[in-house]
């Protein structure tokens, strides 16, 4: 398999007048494609902070970080932009759905950032994408008509509608009960099993071994990536 | 309930500058409001301080479409109106004239009223001294006055033994039988009263004197019915007298209306209706800030309302903030209101060329607290009420549960576009509005007269008809021609003129018709203005000789009565012909004929309104149609000493000639011009702090409602940039949303900017242009793309990842 992600020791630091907090430090990390990679580790302890860089929602401090073999660090907003846009899917904890609009419109929304698609199509690709969640019905309900859980399936639907090469989910259940978290965590183990590759952050061991691998982090590091099975034996 | 102001208290302190700027915008609001209401209420549209003032009416006319306050009505007219009018139980005539109150060692014009009995028992006039006049008066041989308090106390030092004594007016004798009380002046600023005689039999009707009519309505009468039934009257007055009534119509209106003219109604409207814009843009401005401090204490109400607090109690403690804030704001504005009004009327004391009318009521009164009250706590309800109820509608469930992170929600969001879309209507009529009020006083202030003005000084000179009328007018032109011979003899003066009208002064417009022209059966003869000048005159004033000659000696009485007209003229009742040579009629001077002889620049008499700067002019030789009353343009020498007064050198020289004739109205003809603008020019004054106050309102608002959104947006920007929007993507998308509420604030905006506009067009109150209807839509745009792109930018400064996490 391809290596899609390569992180070489790469840190992040936050700076505030008086103190300097080290988020990550001397993180080295390959995720390939087709891979389902779970990042696990206590509250604070760097995770999101990872996916954010993952993600190109935030820049690190140092290191080197290669998506698809390309160097991250030179990329202007534009083209950081358009890599969100074209290789990752982002799953949030908090569903971030936009109020304002349906959840067709919701997940149409990525679309609407590509010059190459007619409206037709993007209408298609949506619905195709609420199909896959089995929220087609709800295509024309607003947010705050819809449960958590199924909030978190249109989220999922606007994270694979523009087929990126990785999916990032941060705490993708944390916000939902067990039954639904349960629902979306199939969800995610269905698009894998289709090939899709997928980083998920998670502090719940039970979704963690959902994966077939899991990195933890403790302070800022790196401190164990072990394959699923391993895991569970 | 103390406890509950004791909380809001408390939470203003907390945050004292949102305490600060709430307090700031509803004062603005609220002090506008207040004066505003109380200025109109004391000036324009308040009730006559009299037993009959709410029924109290001017009968007055309109000529050509413009109105004609003061003497207005022939007196055979008014007989004749007196005769077939329903409408009033009362109807009373009084004449104005401007005399000579002479002593040994001074003579000084006074403003004096002819009046009848009846005119002191309506404006309930009690005398200081002596008794009022009588209906004998009227009828009597001898000449009696009433002084107004001003005179007694200013020309006979306050001679408490003046009533009996003799007093000497434009040369004749006066018994003095009384005094008015201080303070009255009904219902102009006449200084004093003499009996109201005039002769009407045998007296040609175009010769009758123009006279001032007024009366009290029958109960139940309209204003609306007396005024169709003056139509009616005069209608028929146009058929059966053409030459004199064929472009004049009668109208009854108020007092008030009649000081301010026609358009009048308008422009209070204007006023009222831009003060309540500032008002709801205050309000507005304030609920929504409210309404966004109630949202931040969402989750406190959900806490309350979980241990039981009932709704109505959260609304009152919600709003016990709003009620703080408005009673602060109109105890701030009643003060800042009441100095306002004290420094207006102070400056109309001082710079308007009349008295204030009798009815003005300076400072607030206890309508306006009254008003003011009213004002406050509708703005209690409308600013605490409506967020306290939105803010305790929510689910508190939801609140309590939710640890989510979303974006502004749909209502709250809509909500904020109403309030933009209202913000960007109301600021841009009323902005609108107030360019188009600058825009014409700019254009006053600018206007070209066509005559010079610049160091020159009028003065107004009338002779005594006993002395110098009918058979002896040659005395009359032999004084103005001694008057300019001794004044020039100085070398300081440089040039003395004569003229009936000035620039600053209205013009006299008159029915005119040009030879060969048919003018139907039932004609409506063209106007002009007419004016009869010196031979001088042209040059003294500097007027530009464009066709055929000004007047010269050969212009004498005797010969072919000649005429100069102005370019206009010539354009509007002689189209494509030449005009030298041909003879017009002037209706109203015993259908004299004149020939013109020569055509020279367009003039303005009176205000530069567009109606007025339209008028066709003709100028007259003096000499061919003397006048007692003239007035004097002298112009003062380039090389005259700093110590030249040539005011003083008229007086010496008035008084030498004659000393009963005193000049008055002396004036600089700059200043003149200046001082008949200053009304307008306050007018616009006012508009310019409305359009101010809605400037700072309406965009702190917009800018405020727009950024705070866009701030609530934070985290759904930090969404978008996550699914790959661009920079350019997340301003295109914000400036799009708040494009359409722009465009649907403008819809209503600019159409009622318009109309705005359009009404005080009517009255020449305002002029709107291209600059106005393109300028102010543009500003608010930029005001709003401002408001856009600001917050975006930061959010868009901002990682991705920290807009996400934004709360």
């Amino acid at each position: 398999m391809n290596t899609l992600i390569k992180l070489t020791n790469l840190k992040k630091v936050f700076a505030t007048d008086e103190v300097e907090t080290h988020a990550l430090s001397e993180i080295n990390l390959d995720i390939k494609q087709g891979e389902y990679v779970s990042i696990s580790g206590p509250s604070g302890c760097g995770k999101s902070t990872l996916l954010s860089i993952l993600g190109l929602l935030d820049t690190c401090s140092g290191g080197s970080f290669e998506l698809n073999g390309h160097q991250v660090a030179g990329l202007d907003h534009k083209q950081r932009a358009y890599i969100r846009n074209k290789e990752i899917g982002f799953v949030f904890q908090s569903f971030n759905l936009i109020s304002d609009l349906t959840v067709e419109e919701n997940v149409t929304l990525p679309l609407t950032y590509r010059k190459d698609l007619t409206k037709a199509e993007r209408k298609q690709m949506a619905l195709a994408a609420l199909e896959k969640v089995d929220m087609s019905h709800r295509a024309k309900h607003y947010p705050a008509q819809l449960s958590g859980g199924q909030q978190q399936r249109v989220a999922v639907a606007r994270a694979i509608v523009g087929n990126p090469s990785i999916i990032l989910a941060d705490e993708p259940t944390g916000n939902l009960d067990s039954k639904n978290a349960e629902l979306v965590m199939a969800l995610l183990d269905k698009l894998h099993a289709e090939g899709t590759t997928i980083c998920m952050v998670t502090h719940d061991p039970r979704g963690a071994k959902r994966a077939e691998r899991i990195v933890e982090v403790f302070d800022g590091r790196i401190v164990g990536d072990t394959q699923a099975q391993v895991a569970v034996a | 309930m103390l406890d509950d102001i004791l909380y809001a208290v408390r939470g203003m302190l907390k945050n004292p500058r949102f305490a600060a700027l709430t307090t700031f915008v509803m004062t603005i609001g609220l002090s506008l409001c207040i004066y505003m209401f109380s200025f109109i209420f004391n000036t324009l549209s308040g009730t006559i301080p009299l037993e009959d003032g709410e029924r109290l009416r001017k009968v007055t006319t309109v000529v050509n479409g413009v109105a004609y306050d003061g003497t207005s009505v022939r007196y055979q007219e008014y007989l004749d109106i007196v005769n077939q009018q329903t409408s009033f139980e009362f109807l009373d005539a009084y004449d104005t004239y401007t005399v000579t109150v002479s002593t040994s060692d001074r003579a000084i014009r006074y403003s004096s009223h002819f009046v009848s009995e009846e005119f002191f028992k309506v404006s309930e006039a009690k005398p200081a001294l002596g008794r009022l006049l009588t209906k004998a008066d009227s009828t009597s041989n001898e000449r009696v006055v009433v002084l107004g308090d001003l005179v007694w106390r200013e020309m006979f030092a306050s001679d408490p033994t003046i009533v009996g004594q003799k007093v000497r007016i434009d040369g004749k004798n006066h018994t003095v039988v009384g005094v008015t009380e201080p303070g009255y002046r009904f219902p102009d600023f006449a200084q004093m009263y003499m009996p109201f005689k005039v002769e009407s039999q045998g007296i040609a009707r175009e010769d009758s004197n123009f006279v001032a009519v007024y009366g009290v309505l029958k109960e139940g009468v309209s204003e609306q019915q007396a005024n169709r039934e003056m139509e009616t009257i005069f209608a028929e007055f146009a058929r059966q007298y053409p030459e004199l009534n064929s472009t004049k119509i009668g109208f009854v209106w108020t007092f008030q209306m009649e000081k301010i003219g026609k358009g009048g109604d308008a422009l209070v409207l204007a006023m009222a209706l831009a003060v309540l814009f500032i008002l709801v843009l205050a309000c507005v401005n304030v609920g929504n800030l409210l309404l966004s401090r109630a949202i931040e204490r969402n989750k406190e109400s959900a806490i309350r309302t979980a241990l039981g607090a009932p709704r109505s109690v959260l609304i009152r403690q919600l709003m016990c903030e709003s009620l703080i804030i408005s009673v602060l704001s109109g105890c701030l504005a009643v003060l800042i209101a009441g100095y306002g009004l004290d420094l207006t009327f102070d400056y109309f004391l001082n710079s308007l060329p009349i008295e204030p009318p009798f009815w003005w009521q300076a400072g607030l009164t206890q309508t306006s607290l009254m008003i003011t009250v009213v004002t406050v706590l509708s703005t209690v309800l409308i600013t605490g009420g409506l967020p306290a109820w939105r803010a305790t509608k929510t689910d508190i469930n939801a609140v309590l549960r939710d640890g989510t992170r979303g974006a502004q929600s749909k209502t709250a969001g809509l909500l904020s576009k109403v309030i933009v879309g209202l913000e960007v209507t109301l600021s841009c009529a009323l902005i609108m509005l107030s360019a188009a009020m600058l825009n014409l006083v700019s254009k006053m202030n600018d206007a070209d007269y066509g005559v010079a003005v610049d160091n020159r000084v009028a003065a107004r000179i009338a002779l005594p008809s006993e002395r110098y009328g009918k058979e002896n007018i040659e005395r009359a032109k032999q004084y103005y021609q001694s008057l300019e011979e001794k004044l020039t003899a100085n070398p300081a003066i440089e040039t003395v003129t004569f003229s009936q009208s000035l620039p600053h002064t209205w013009g006299i417009f008159q029915n005119i018709s040009v030879e060969g022209v048919d003018y139907g059966k039932n004609p409506s003869y063209p106007g002009s203005n007419v004016s009869i000048v010196m031979n001088n005159y042209f040059s003294a004033m500097e007027m530009t000789l464009l066709e055929g000659r000004f007047f010269n000696n050969s212009d004498a009485a005797g010969t072919s009565l000649n005429a100069v007209v102005t370019k206009n003229f010539a354009e509007k009742h002689l189209a494509g012909e030449n005009p030298i040579g041909k003879r017009i009629k002037l209706m109203e001077m015993d259908n004299a004929v004149v020939t013109i002889v020569g055509v020279t620049n367009n003039v303005i008499f009176g205000q530069p309104f567009e109606h007025n700067s339209d008028k066709a002019s003709m100028f007259l030789a003096y000499q061919q149609f003397p006048r007692l009353n003239m007035n004097a343009v002298i112009k003062s020498a380039s090389t005259a000493p700093a110590t030249h007064n040539p005011v003083s050198l008229l007086n010496k020289a008035a008084v030498e000639l004659d000393a009963d004739v005193a000049p008055y109205s002396i004036t600089d003809v700059q200043a003149g011009i200046d001082s008949r603008l200053s009304g307008m020019n306050f007018i616009a004054n006012i508009f310019i702090l409305f359009a101010i106050s809605s400037m700072v309102i309406a965009f702190s608002g917009i800018y405020g409602v727009m950024a705070n959104s866009i701030v609530q947006k934070t985290q759904e920007i930090g969404v978008r940039r996550a699914l790959g929007a661009d920079n350019s993507n997340v301003y295109n998308h914000y400036l799009m949303q708040a494009t359409k509420q722009l465009v649907a604030g403008l819809i209503l905006g600019i159409p009622a900017g318009v109309l705005l506009i359009k009404m005080l067009e009517q009255g020449s109150m305002a002029e709107g242009s291209m600059l106005v209807y393109v300028g102010v839509p543009v500003l608010i745009s930029l005001v709003i793309v401002l408001a856009v792109v600001l917050p975006v930018r930061n959010a868009l400064n901002m990682e991705p990842s920290s807009a996400l996490r934004h709360e």
